[in-house]
């Protein structure tokens, strides 16, 4: 705009010369294969091409991979609300080790970075989890006995699984910013990443914080941040959040945590909540998904659906499609 | 439906505008967000105009053969003393300027005039901005029946529209379908600026196959969809600029005839940095709001932002994010709520209330489907109170 006035030219001229600076500038970038500062156009078409081929990170219960369109959405902020021991730090635990599942298997064969702020991560329940996945796979393989089943089994165990999770841990707002900003160095060098979890969102910024504006503007930030890295990376990044009381004109309700301007930060909203004994996760926000409430549980093998009592199990029910896991009476 | 799209007047005249009264000051508070040219001008003698922006008269440098009579050796001259664009010459003090470069008063009065004729604005009858008006404006349909009839029929050109909500309202997927049906209905491109992530093709593919059943025209309508992935300020308002330029160069490329451009959402790029002590996020916000307004008047697009809600502290009740002086610069706002209270109780339903508007009454509610945008029947207007 101001190019006319230092220079002297004429504005067409200076369109003209600003247009081959930014063409320049764009071969550049190309070269160096999509750095930060491009932008990042396409058609839809193209969009819809990508999003049919990217695979979903499932969660090992039909009913909430069903109700999330397939499972955790890759590219896309998933944030997972709940009262305290309701799940959600095991259905964390849960996706990092699905994200691992080869792809013969219907995975997406990823690794996982677990950013730790409660100090809630076990790993021990990691482990049985992790074992109970494997088993899973095996008993597919058995049944099916295809080639690449049985050679994606030799590097799939417990070890493996485990080594391709990344854990920080972060003990006050200050170092989760840090490690935000970090991150995408750590995953242009760990390309295999797939999923960023951040277990405890709430904690570090719901503990003496004085001044709510900044909290605020430091949570927006935060937000851009995950979504930038959400979307170079092509990786989900999962964040669980905690619920707060509003008063409201009728009577108390409770609504998740850190404010309504942190609401608009995740693409998807997941609300894991308590119906007298029984779990049921509402699914509350998502751009292309109707809402709705499904039932779920937490086994010793981790997070799965309910199992009806009235539902007889095949044994025999094997699938010839490697994306459909077959579901088996002994995975109780 | 009353749908018209006229030619598009790709000239760019000067907008008629009325001269201000003289003696007014020269004041930040005084000057419409669309005008960022001059107020008025300083010296007493001279007299005082308003400009327009299209023709952006304090960014021209004097050249010669600008003007009859501006050779180029009076720019020399002037520019030794200071006076380097049209504005700094008109707006200084003839005599003054005639005793310090040594030019003849006549040859520069002659000259102050006919560069005043070029680039001042002039008075023009209000018939005649009513026949530019019908000539360049388009209403485009949102797709819901309903949310045309809370627009007045659709969405304006030349106008920004801002739809705001709380997470989870369906401001996205009212974007999607505006998207949807002007792509596929009007055949016109559009421009999707997503700031948030939360573009979903999938959602927008499902829209298409619910109005069309022909495969050709969904991808037709799919490739006419251009998205941009602009997550920062920065990258914003340079996609903002990218998109200006090829539009005044008209290049059509693969852009084509475009009419609206979709920001989804305005408030994510900008609350990082809004309050605390800085002021710049401020000026970034009007940097922002500005190139906006341009783009809708001059190129006659139709800009539809999201914005978020806040809690206000002090009543607790739900009020529009980025503050005061981001509220004058949409024309037309719609709020969109859950019908529930609590998330609970999950529903694809939705009321949009008119918040603001030029033309209509506010307060105006209709019901909206999210899950089913076109079956919905638009459902008799109540008048509440307003926001």
């Amino acid at each position: 705009m101001y190019l006319p006035l230092e220079i002297g030219i004429s504005k067409e001229e200076a369109l003209e010369a600003l247009q081959v600076v930014r063409q320049a500038c764009q071969g550049d970038a190309a070269r160096t294969t999509g750095g930060p500062g491009s932008t990042r156009t396409c058609t839809a078409l193209e969009l819809l091409e990508e999003e049919q081929a990217q695979g979903f990170i499932i969660t090992f219960c039909s009913a909430l991979d069903n109700t999330l369109g397939g499972g955790v959405q890759l590219t896309k902020i998933t944030e997972i609300c709940g009262a305290p021991g309701v799940g959600k730090t095991q259905l964390c635990m849960q996706l990092a080790v699905d994200v691992q599942i080869p792809e013969c298997f219907g995975g997406v064969a990823g690794e996982a970075v677990f950013i730790d702020t409660e100090g809630s991560f076990m790993v021990d329940r990691v482990a049985d989890i992790a074992a109970a996945c494997v088993q899973h796979c095996q008993l597919i393989a058995q049944a099916q006995q295809e080639e690449d089943h049985l050679k994606a089994l030799e590097t799939f165990s417990l070890e493996s699984i485990l080594s391709h999770i990344y854990y920080f841990r972060c003990r006050d707002y200050i170092e989760l910013l840090a490690q935000v900003y970090l991150l995408p160095d750590f995953l242009s060098e760990h390309s295999k990443v797939r999923l960023v979890v951040l277990d405890g969102i709430a904690f570090p910024f719901r503990h003496d914080f004085e001044d709510l504006s900044l909290r605020t503007r430091l949570l927006n930030g935060l937000a851009q941040q995950l979504i930038i890295i959400a979307n170079d990376h092509k990786s989900a990044v999962v964040l669980t959040n905690q619920m707060t009381t509003r008063f409201g004109q009728s009577q108390p309700m409770l609504v998740p945590a850190l404010g309504e301007s942190w609401g608009h930060a995740a693409t998807v909203r997941l609300i894991l909540h308590w119906d007298n004994s029984q779990r049921l996760a509402t699914l509350y926000k998502s751009p292309s998904q109707e809402e709705s409430t499904i039932p779920y549980c937490i086994t010793s093998h981790g997070f799965r659906d309910v199992q009806l009592p009235a539902v007889t199990q095949n044994a025999e029910d094997t699938e010839m499609n490697p994306r459909k896991r077959p579901r088996r009476e002994e995975e109780k | 439906m009353g749908v018209q799209i006229r030619a598009n007047s790709s000239k760019r005249e000067p907008c008629p505008a009325l001269p201000l009264p003289a003696g007014s000051r020269k004041g930040d508070g005084d000057r419409d967000l669309g005008q960022p040219g001059l107020g008025c001008l300083g010296s007493p003698r001279s007299p005082v105009f308003c400009w327009h922006p299209g023709l952006a008269g304090d960014m021209v440098v004097l050249r010669a053969g600008l003007c009859p009579g501006l050779t180029e050796d009076m720019i020399q001259l002037l520019r030794a003393n200071g006076i380097r664009t049209v504005v700094d010459f008109v707006s200084s003090d003839m005599e003054d300027v005639a005793q310090k470069c040594s030019l003849s008063y006549k040859a520069l009065v002659a000259v102050r005039r006919v560069l005043l004729a070029q680039f001042s604005a002039f008075p023009a009858n209000g018939a005649d901005l009513y026949e530019e008006l019908k000539s360049s404006m388009a209403i485009l349909p949102t797709g819901s029946p309903s949310l045309d009839k809370l627009l007045d029929s659709g969405l304006y050109t030349g106008e920004v529209t801002e739809l705001m909500g709380a997470p989870g309202s369906g401001k996205t997927q009212v974007c999607l379908g505006i998207a949807a049906s002007v792509s596929l209905g009007l055949k016109q491109h559009v421009l999707f600026l997503d700031s948030t992530g939360g573009f979903t093709a999938s959602r927008l593919y499902q829209m298409l196959q619910a109005r069309t059943e022909d495969e050709e025209e969904q991808l037709e309508a799919l490739q006419r969809i251009q998205v941009v992935r602009a997550f920062d300020i920065y990258e914003m308002l340079s996609a903002l600029q990218d998109l200006r330029d090829r539009l005044s160069q008209q290049v059509v490329s693969s852009m084509g005839p475009l009419k609206v451009v979709v920001i989804d959402s305005v408030s994510a790029v900008i609350y990082p940095l809004l309050g605390g002590k800085q002021s710049e996020g401020l000026a970034i916000m009007m940097q922002l709001a500005k190139e906006l307004k341009t783009l809708a008047r001059e190129f006659s697009l139709a800009v539809v932002v999201t914005n978020q809600v806040t809690r206000d502290s002090s009543t607790g009740l739900l009020k529009p994010a980025l503050g005061r002086s981001w509220s004058f610069v949409p024309s037309t706002r719609v709020l969109l709520e859950s019908k529930e209270a609590t998330w609970e109780k999950v529903t694809t339903q939705r009321v949009a209330s008119l918040a603001k508007s030029p033309r209509q009454p506010t307060g105006i509610q209709v019901e909206l489907d999210i899950g089913n945008f076109e079956a919905r029947e638009p459902s008799p207007a109540t008048p509440t109170q307003g926001l």
